[in-house]
């Protein structure tokens, strides 16, 4: 039996957020009914508790591949079930992501967000904790608990302050990902059960336990991590996810919650099954590859700018898929860094299609045209995004996605064919995003109702600024994030066993 | 004493410039349009000949220590110390690349002074000297980045540019309600995005055969790879070294057909004429199309070991990579060159003309001619900016002309529409001197720029035996003989003859700002030729009465390593004449001078009646344009096949089969169907199954709480945790009603 340990540090990081949101509700409950305090307060507490993470970043020791600042003890003794949290390399960008977007789309509500107030902070707090806790937890059960309650948040933050059908998307949302989850429930289950224990680094110890069923596990967490990220074919209810929750919610939703699904493969499916995992990469990176053409191909034919972006993240998580399934030290770090980038890209791409369709109350590309003439600031920050996005040297998207096509030609389970078929998704990226940036921001300024938008203002700025320093830090600098994680995806590549 | 330590001074000075104008540029501009537009120009203008400066002392540095190359490492890039990847931001300094640099910061000073008289009163003027700047930067990234990792950062930044500055005029509108120079930036991206596939693939290919991606270090280890003869371990299988080096240069064929517009992906750069003119003649004519030139002289020793391939190891089991680039090169010399007789558009024939020169240079590259290949990069260059630019200076000289006129009333007037000129040599004096010098040494008139480095690549192809050479040199010299047919017949239409419009009638002279520059390249296409002039006796010697013979051989040899590895009979690179090819020389020289003379004589023979005759090449069928129709392959076929595609995907099999049927009919329906069914089942079970149920459930859910009092704190905190969420749940509910 491992030692408990006791670091109150990350439980102090999960928790914060869920004590802001109970504070918030109680405010309202007082009789507090200033939404201006509300707000504050909101803000207030994300940022403290990003502020927390960037603690724990402190604390945290790049040279340990193991976990860290481990705050573990009993919670249900009698069927190994225990309250575990820890930090290492797979997770700690993961926890940085998270309190940066969920500040983010705090503040980016301010303005757009006027009905019910209270509850709609409190929900996005009570999301930053659960996320915050998926990424941390380290006892499977804990772990499904976590993953499980961010969907309640989310679904409300789709289903109350959602678009015309948001009721059908937020069901849809709930009920798909719900499914898969089952699975990955019974595999939990099973697994905790033979093992006596849920805490992951026992099992992991104790893998060949179930060695022998580790197929049909694998493929129980598979699924559930798949609709999460989505990898093809379980996309479907992304495009409606996105397109009817607020601006906010699709920041998170892509910023982080579609990170969880690919973060669960890394720290689950491949440590608990690796032969299975051994297995299967090449048929999951053909689903990630299908993905990549997939998702730009359908992204490209869109004319509403919200669902073109939807659609872009299915080609770009398909990049991450790829490099987590390229099994070795190259693909898996881009792939890591790749997800920290497709959060901070697609985050700023909602938040700029967001922001027009404030002023303009549609997302459609053909009310638009020459807006370079109107915004020109909002529109060269835009403009950058879109590089991101596309993948352009110096800015982040490019690190990631070439050390992913780097790490999955030198994989032992993929190659070049792989990696050959992968690259396409380069000109296609260009292909779908020149022609939105295009259709949106140059040509005539012809729409009389485009003459007179508001220029960009100082807290929306702000977040465009905010997004922008890391695209261009992690672009042109990247040896340090790569640094956090470098000794933990080591060892586990060396866990996996492959030559 | 060197200055190797100023080096990243050449990129920091553009980035200032792009800083100064990006941010404040504008609100001087705005503010007096006369000081901000001198302030903002000349900012940029300085911040390129800073860069120059900086190149210069390069130079200086090598020649002082003995051209031997010099790297300076800047920062850490990407570092993945447990996948052994590492490569930094760090600048090689040697021959060839200071060769660039000085050809881009030069020519990149000229063309910025005159930006600053041809895009006098632009609304957007700041914003233009931002972007030349930033053209710059990334420009100077390409040619002095370390790795192949970092030449690809310059590679796409510069592409970014080109994109940027071809849709400079974004809003621009034509007859047809097209968004023309939107699409053509667009299209330049996407299809130079074709050739950074290879690119890429070539990088990582490379990484994974050689271990790094430092040219050094590449080269190095490749060619003891070379040496060795053995095959290579690679993706856990034994590869011939031989296929790797072939893959790896076609690869890098694929991305230089794309950024130096060859053969099959020349179609953007004719469109990209949509930018303003300093930008044709900067970007598409004098240095970022020659990037793809550029990375094959720097690849010199892969292709010089591609060269040497044998059987399976050929590209598809027949041509080597260097065969194929030399092919590739000269079929583009020849189609362009051809293409070029039919335009009427004064920027067109030069777009399709640097199409064609840009296949004499990689024809050079492949060949194996490295030397002369870059000695035609800088003369052309010189000439073809100088070309571009006073091709600008008609322009403007048009359009005042057409603002002279007192009717209005043809709005369809085309300024740059070769037909309504004729006779502007007597309107614009210093432009027509300079266009004509420009003309004929790009024709390849003796003893002007061009003629010496056609004539080297000529030399070459004729020096060497073997089919692709003998193939190479009939379709260069037809080429050259075309280039000098439409370098005539543009001459004739634009500067000689009668003025065939009002306008032309009233054109003006343009500003000094915009002459001088002219001045000056006119002057380095006249001598540009004594960079590397050929020896003319039998008797070798680097230096014979004081001058240096085949200069800028002697100075890029230190970079070409297949040089040095073919007199250690390790390669065996083509033969290279040193000695100047009487034939050559002479029967070029005479098909120049009797094409032009052609020209002359066909087009426009009376020219008093040429603005109502069409021109006699436009009545012909011309059958050379499709002999490879590629732009209309594309843009009529197989653009509206991929987008009726995408819309068929998006809509019939993404939507209405996948998230409507499936999704939201089949498993729905199923689903409710299942639940109807339960439920029912459970209707029949009755109260009693219900009660045994709660009483069970109880029961289990007193065990479950007894072993949750485990008396930790943190389960206790768990339980809050719980707690807290259906306390939320409950105040949303309760206050939302």
């Amino acid at each position: 039996m491992e030692s408990n340990q006791f670091n109150v540090i990350l439980t102090l990081l999960v928790f914060f957020p869920l004590i802001g949101a109970l504070l918030i509700l109680f405010l309202k409950q007082m009789g507090h009914e200033s939404d201006e305090l509300v707000k504050r307060v909101a803000t207030a507490v994300s940022a403290i508790a990003l502020g927390i993470a960037v603690i724990v970043l402190f604390m945290f020791d790049k040279n340990i591949p193991g976990l860290q600042l481990v705050d573990k003890g009993d919670w249900i003794p009698l069927w190994g079930i225990s309250y575990y949290l820890g930090v290492d390399g797979l997770s700690i960008l993961m926890l940085l992501l998270t309190g940066f977007i969920s500040l983010l789309a705090i503040i980016s509500s301010w303005k757009t967000i006027t009905e019910q107030v209270p509850q709609y902070y409190a929900f996005m707090l009570l999301l930053q904790a659960g996320m915050t806790g998926v990424f941390l937890a380290q006892d499977l059960f804990l772990f499904y608990v976590f993953w499980e309650f961010t969907l309640i948040p989310m679904y409300f933050l789709i289903g109350i302050w959602g678009g015309q059908q948001r009721v059908y998307a937020s069901i849809k949302f709930f009920l798909y990902t719900m499914a898969g989850s089952l699975l990955m429930l019974l595999g939990i289950l099973y697994i905790g059960t033979t093992a006596d224990t849920f805490s992951l680094t026992a099992l992991i110890a104790g893998r060949e336990a179930f060695a022998d069923v580790q197929n049909w596990l694998f493929l129980g967490f598979a699924i559930a991590f798949a609709i999460k990220v989505p990898v093809f074919p379980f996309h479907s209810w992304l495009p409606d996810a996105h397109t009817q929750a607020p601006t906010a919610g699709s920041i998170v939703l892509a910023g982080v919650l579609l990170k969880m699904g690919t973060y669960g493969f890394l720290r689950f499916n491949i440590p608990l099954f690796p032969q299975a995992a051994i297995k299967y990469a090449p048929m999951i990176a053909v689903l990630a590859i299908i993905g990549i053409i997939y998702g730009a191909i359908v992204s490209f034919a869109q004319t509403d700018m919200k669902k073109l972006v939807a659609y872009s993240s299915i080609s770009h998580l398909g990049f991450v898929m790829l490099g987590i399934f390229s099994l070795n030290e190259a693909g898996i770090e881009g792939a890591i860094l790749q997800g920290v980038n497709h959060g901070l890209s697609t985050g700023a791409l909602f938040f700029a299609v967001g922001l027009i369709y404030e002023r303009r109350h549609t997302r459609e590309m053909k009310e638009f045209g020459g807006i370079w003439r109107a915004m020109p600031l909002y529109s060269v920050l835009t403009l950058i995004v879109v590089l991101s996005s596309m993948g352009l040297p110096g800015l982040n998207g490019f690190v990631g996605e070439f050390t992913i096509l780097l790490g999955s030609m030198g994989s032992p389970v993929l190659g070049p064919v792989f990696t050959a078929f992968a690259t396409t998704g380069v000109i296609l990226a260009a292909v779908y995003l020149l022609w939105m940036f295009q259709r949106v921001f140059m040509g005539p300024l012809d729409n009389p109702k485009n003459m007179i938008l508001e220029k960009i203002s100082k807290r929306e700025l702000f977040i465009m600024l905010a997004f922008l320093i890391f695209i261009f830090w992690i672009g042109i600098a990247p040896s340090g994030y790569f640094g956090l994680m470098d000794s933990t995806v080591a060892s586990l590549v060396q866990s996996i066993g492959l030559p | 004493m060197n200055a190797f330590g100023l080096a990243p001074l050449l990129l920091i000075f553009p980035v200032i410039g792009v800083l100064f104008n990006g941010l404040v540029g504008r609100k001087f501009v705005e503010a007096d349009r006369e000081i901000g537009e001198k302030w903002t120009g000349w900012f940029g203008t300085i911040m390129a000949f800073s860069a120059f400066a900086v190149a210069v002392s390069l130079f200086f540095s090598l020649q002082a220590n003995g051209h031997h190359a010099e790297v300076v490492h800047l920062f850490d890039w990407i570092n993945i110390p447990s996948a052994g990847f590492h490569v930094p931001w760090a600048m090689r300094i040697d021959t060839l690349s200071v060769t660039m640099m000085l050809v881009v910061t030069g020519v990149g000073s000229l063309i910025h002074i005159y930006a600053i008289g041809y895009m006098h009163g632009d609304k957007d003027f700041s914003r233009f000297f931002a972007y030349l700047n930033l053209f710059l930067f990334f420009m100077l990234i390409l040619v002095s980045g370390s790795s192949y990792l970092m030449l690809f950062v310059g590679w796409e930044g510069v592409g970014l540019c080109s994109f940027l500055l071809i849709g400079f005029w974004f809003s621009f509108v034509d007859k047809n309600g097209v968004w023309k120079n939107a699409n053509a930036a667009r299209k330049a991206f996407v299809v130079n995005r074709i050739g950074d596939f290879g690119i890429v693939l070539a990088v990582i290919l490379t990484f994974w055969a050689f271990g790094s991606l430092e040219f050094d270090v590449v080269f190095e280890t490749a060619l003891e790879m070379f040496k060795s003869k053995e095959p290579l371990l690679l993706f856990g299988q034994e590869v011939a070294f031989g296929s790797v080096v072939t893959a790896i240069t076609a690869l890098f064929l694929l991305g230089a057909t794309g950024k130096s517009a060859q053969i099959p992906l020349y179609v953007w750069l004719p469109d990209a004429m949509a930018g303003p003119t300093p930008v044709s003649a900067l970007i598409h004519a004098a240095t970022m199309v020659t990037s793809g030139i550029y990375l094959i002289v720097r690849s010199n020793t892969l292709f010089e070991m591609a060269r040497l391939s044998v059987g399976s190891e050929l590209l598809f089991g027949v041509i080597s990579t260097p065969d194929l680039v030399a092919l590739v090169g000269a079929s583009t010399a020849l189609l362009a060159g051809l293409i070029a007789f039919t335009q009427f558009d004064i920027k067109g024939v030069l777009a399709y003309s640097t199409v064609s020169q840009l296949g004499f240079m990689i024809a050079a590259v492949g060949m194996g001619a490295y030397v002369a290949g870059m000695f035609h990069l800088m003369m052309h260059a010189f000439f073809k900016a100088l070309l571009f630019m006073s091709a600008g200076s008609v322009i403007h000289g048009m359009e005042h002309g057409h603002h002279h006129l007192h009717d209005h009333d043809d709005d369809d007037f085309d300024p740059q529409d070769m037909r309504t000129m004729g006779g502007l040599r007597n309107r614009m004096n210093i432009t027509s001197v300079v266009y004509i010098i420009g003309a004929l040494a790009l024709a390849g008139i003796v003893p002007l720029a061009g003629f010496w480095s056609k004539d080297e690549i000529l030399a070459h192809a004729s020096a060497n035996d073997g089919g692709i050479f003998t193939a190479v040199y009939v379709m260069l010299v037809i080429a050259a003989i075309s280039t000098a047919f439409y370098m005539g017949r543009q001459l004739k239409m634009v500067f000689f003859g009668e003025p065939r419009h009002a306008a032309a009638a009233h054109a003006e002279e343009s500003s000094n700002l915009m002459t001088y520059p002219l001045i000056a390249l006119a002057a380095l296409a006249i001598v540009g030729g004594l960079a590397n002039l050929p020896h003319f006796a039998a008797e070798h010697g680097a230096e014979a009465g004081g001058f240096s013979y085949l200069a800028l051989e002697h100075w890029l040899e230190h970079s070409l390593h297949a040089f040095e590895l073919t007199e250690e009979h390790v390669l065996h690179m083509p033969h290279t004449p040193i000695q100047i090819q009487w034939s050559v020389a002479i029967i070029s020289t005479i098909l120049a001078v009797g094409s032009i003379s052609l020209a002359f004589f066909v087009i426009y023979k009376d020219t008093s009646k040429a603005n109502s005759a069409p021109d006699p090449l436009q009545k012909t069928p011309i059958w050379w344009t499709s002999v490879l129709p590629l732009n209309t392959l594309y843009m009529d076929y197989f653009i509206p096949a991929f987008n009726r595609m995408a819309k068929w995907v998006a809509i019939s099999l993404d939507w209405v089969f996948w998230h409507d049927f499936v999704h939201n009919r089949l498993v729905r329906d199923m689903f409710v169907t299942f639940a109807a069914f339960t439920s029912s089942v459970l209707d029949q079970k009755g109260v009693d199954g219900i009660v045994n149920g709660v009483a069970s459930t109880t029961r289990r859910l007193s065990g479950f709480l007894r072993q949750t009092e485990s008396g930790y704190v943190r389960s206790y905190a768990l339980s809050i945790f719980m707690g807290a969420v259906l306390l939320v749940i409950y105040f949303m509910f309760a206050t939302a009603g």
